[in-house]
């Protein structure tokens, strides 16, 4: 569920610029409690996955986050007393008193779910398309030391994740009753703290201590197309979420009883909001249909033109 | 087995429990009208005042506020904030909502009391600098005589001291008058704590029972904003927060009900004399008492307690 290097404008485009495109998607779903708007920010998501290549992920997430949500859609109506509309009865509860189910704080508990899942799927979408070297690059000029830990630290988790199935099949290989989870997790472990000692010996070795903070202008790199694309992309989902918040598009109120405006103004919101982040795809001028993991062309320019010192916009 | 069968058995009992707590679909049966009043400043000015036909089994007060006002609420909406635009917390954050039951204040959310046919519901915004503890107040009256609190009617015992034979049996009437039997008493007798007693008798005579006595420690403890000096033959009449405004002498008189901890309130008719007593007794008079907190007369003139102008200005 990590990140993959695909032939896709997204994958293409600068990590801060895919980055704040999935923040903007996470920015919507946070600002509105209408369900047609967080519909709409999940969609958006999930398309803008499926034309990056990773729709079949997001949808892994989508499916291992639905028990979350379902939960969040049940507790909600047993933990809030609000709103006017009781659809069920408790009665007096030993220790939690009067107990009724209504029908908002019901509806409040799927939006919330839904909301959930919106926010899961914009940020399954950031994993999975933001290299997470170059957004952790981003920020080696505030923090270098923490830059490296942290990118040190997320590398590691796969690493960890193919030990722990090469000790599960080596397990399965010896008679005898199958080991427990436990004595697995405990092997992963102790390799875990191995290869810990082994790169701060590494790091050690290179002279990590004595680093100092990089230069502002090697790591600079114009803009690309795809970066502007979805980048306005970015600012116009921000703008069009803070702008109808403030202008009250889309309200919906659920407490103390539901009401919501789904006019034409509403369906246009969540029809732009869909098509803002699809937009910058149909411009695949410079992607490759290299195989997936390998470099599209545009990282090939890049690279190409990052040997010969400068980078084309 | 047997363990399967005590499953079942505590299954089952812990069906019928919820069961025999009120559980089931619905707001539930309706149980007749509930009257719900909002004032600002101790009552002197009125915001709205609805009745609520048909009210459920499942009706809370803030369901009924929410319902018939504009509500906002506050920690998880148990606690109201405003009430049609008028916010507390305003001026030092000592001014506030705070409501009453069939003149009993609660001390629960609003969203945990339950509102039954019959019951006044009673919201009031007001600088709580001078006492926070206003336990109960006689402006809701026939209540609680006529309903009691949370649906259950309480006995109501008229204890006279033996100088004041003819405000006792005025009072006795004016309760008749509004379709309540009050038995008689003689002043001092012990009753148990789920009694509400109306005390008619000079101050000299009332002053030794438990619960009136709060009245001499001030309104901080009694929530009733008048006071008696030393003999009890003068009556101060005390501002909002507390400080003595007017002083009223011969023939004044006092209607006031106070709560003592989990008591159900007491009322007192009483007076710096016999005329103020009875007086007094004749003062119990719905439209007389209707949104006072307390009520004293001063010369022949009903002062609303706590005193918010000079009277006469």
């Amino acid at each position: 569920m990590g990140y993959q290097r695909r032939s896709s404008p997204l994958h293409a485009a600068r990590a801060a610029v895919g980055s704040g495109l999935c923040c903007a998607l996470a920015l919507v779903a946070l600002l509105y409690d209408d369900p047609l708007v967080l519909a709409a920010a999940m969609a958006a998501g999930l398309l803008a996955g499926a034309l990056a290549g990773v729709g079949a992920t997001l949808r892994r997430t989508l499916l291992l986050a639905l028990p979350f949500a379902l939960a969040i859609a049940l507790l909600n109506p047993l933990a809030s007393q609000q709103g006017l509309t009781v659809i069920w009865r408790f009665g007096e509860l030993p220790l939690l008193g009067q107990r009724d189910v209504t029908l908002e704080a019901t509806v409040y508990g799927l939006v919330l779910a839904l909301r959930a899942l919106a926010v899961i799927v914009a940020f399954a979408l950031f994993s999975a398309v933001v290299d997470p070297d170059q957004l952790l690059r981003l920020f080696r000029r505030v923090s270098f030391r923490s830059a490296l830990t942290a990118t040190l630290a997320t590398r590691l988790v796969p690493v960890l994740q193919r030990d722990g199935q090469r000790i599960a099949d080596a397990q399965r290989c010896r008679p005898g009753p199958p080991p427990s989870r436990v004595a697995l997790v405990r092997a992963v472990t102790a390799g875990a703290l191995d290869r810990a000692v082994d790169v701060a010996a590494a790091l050690e070795v290179r002279g990590y201590g004595a680093v100092r903070r990089p230069p502002r202008g090697d790591w600079r790199e114009p803009w690309s197309r795809h970066d502007r694309a979805f980048g306005l992309a970015a600012l116009a989902i921000a703008a069009l979420a803070v702008g109808g918040r403030i202008a009250g598009v889309a309200g919906f109120e659920v407490y103390p009883t539901l009401s919501a405006s789904w006019d034409a103004a509403a369906i246009a919101f969540c029809l732009a909001l869909i098509a803002l982040p699809l937009l910058p795809f149909l411009d695949r001028r410079g992607i490759g249909e290299s195989a997936a993991g390998g470099l599209d062309s545009l990282g090939r320019t890049r690279l190409a033109a990052r040997s010969r010192g400068h980078v084309d916009g | 087995m047997t363990k399967r069968r005590t499953v079942a058995l505590a299954v089952a009992a812990a069906l019928s429990a919820t069961v025999a707590a009120g559980c089931g679909a619905g707001a539930g049966e309706t149980s007749g009208e509930a009257r719900i009043l909002v004032t600002h400043d101790f009552g002197s000015r009125v915001i709205g005042a609805r009745i609520q036909q048909d009210v459920p089994e499942s009706e809370t007060v803030m369901r009924l506020t929410e319902r018939n006002f504009d509500v906002e609420t506050r920690y998880g909406g148990g606690f109201v904030q405003a009430i049609d635009g008028t916010e507390g917390g305003g001026e030092g954050g000592k001014v506030d909502w705070f409501y009453w039951v069939n003149g009993i204040l609660a001390d629960k959310g609003a969203d945990e009391v339950d509102v039954h046919g019959g019951d006044q519901v009673w919201w009031d915004h007001h600088d709580w600098s001078g006492s926070d503890r206003i336990g109960a107040v006689v402006g809701q009256f026939p209540e609680p005589f006529a309903h009691g609190a949370e649906g259950k009617r309480y006995p109501v015992v008229l204890q006279c001291a033996s100088s004041a034979e003819t405000a006792c049996q005025a009072a006795s009437d004016q309760l008749s008058a509004v379709g309540v039997h009050a038995s008689r008493q003689t002043l001092g007798t012990n009753v148990e704590t789920e009694v509400l007693r109306v005390m008619v008798g000079t101050w000299r005579e009332l002053r030794r029972d438990q619960a009136l006595r709060l009245i001499d420690r001030g309104p901080a403890s009694s929530g009733v904003f008048a006071r008696f000096d030393a003999d009890g033959r003068s009556l101060a009449l005390l501002d909002p927060r507390g400080r003595e405004r007017v002083t009223a002498t011969t023939g004044a008189g006092l209607v006031a009900a106070v709560k003592l901890g989990d008591q159900v309130p007491t009322w007192a008719i009483t007076g710096t004399d016999e005329d103020g007593v009875e007086i007094a007794a004749q003062a119990l008079d719905l439209q007389r008492l209707r949104d006072h907190f307390a009520l004293a007369i001063d010369g022949g003139r009903d002062v609303s307690l706590p005193v918010l102008r000079q009277p006469g200005a």
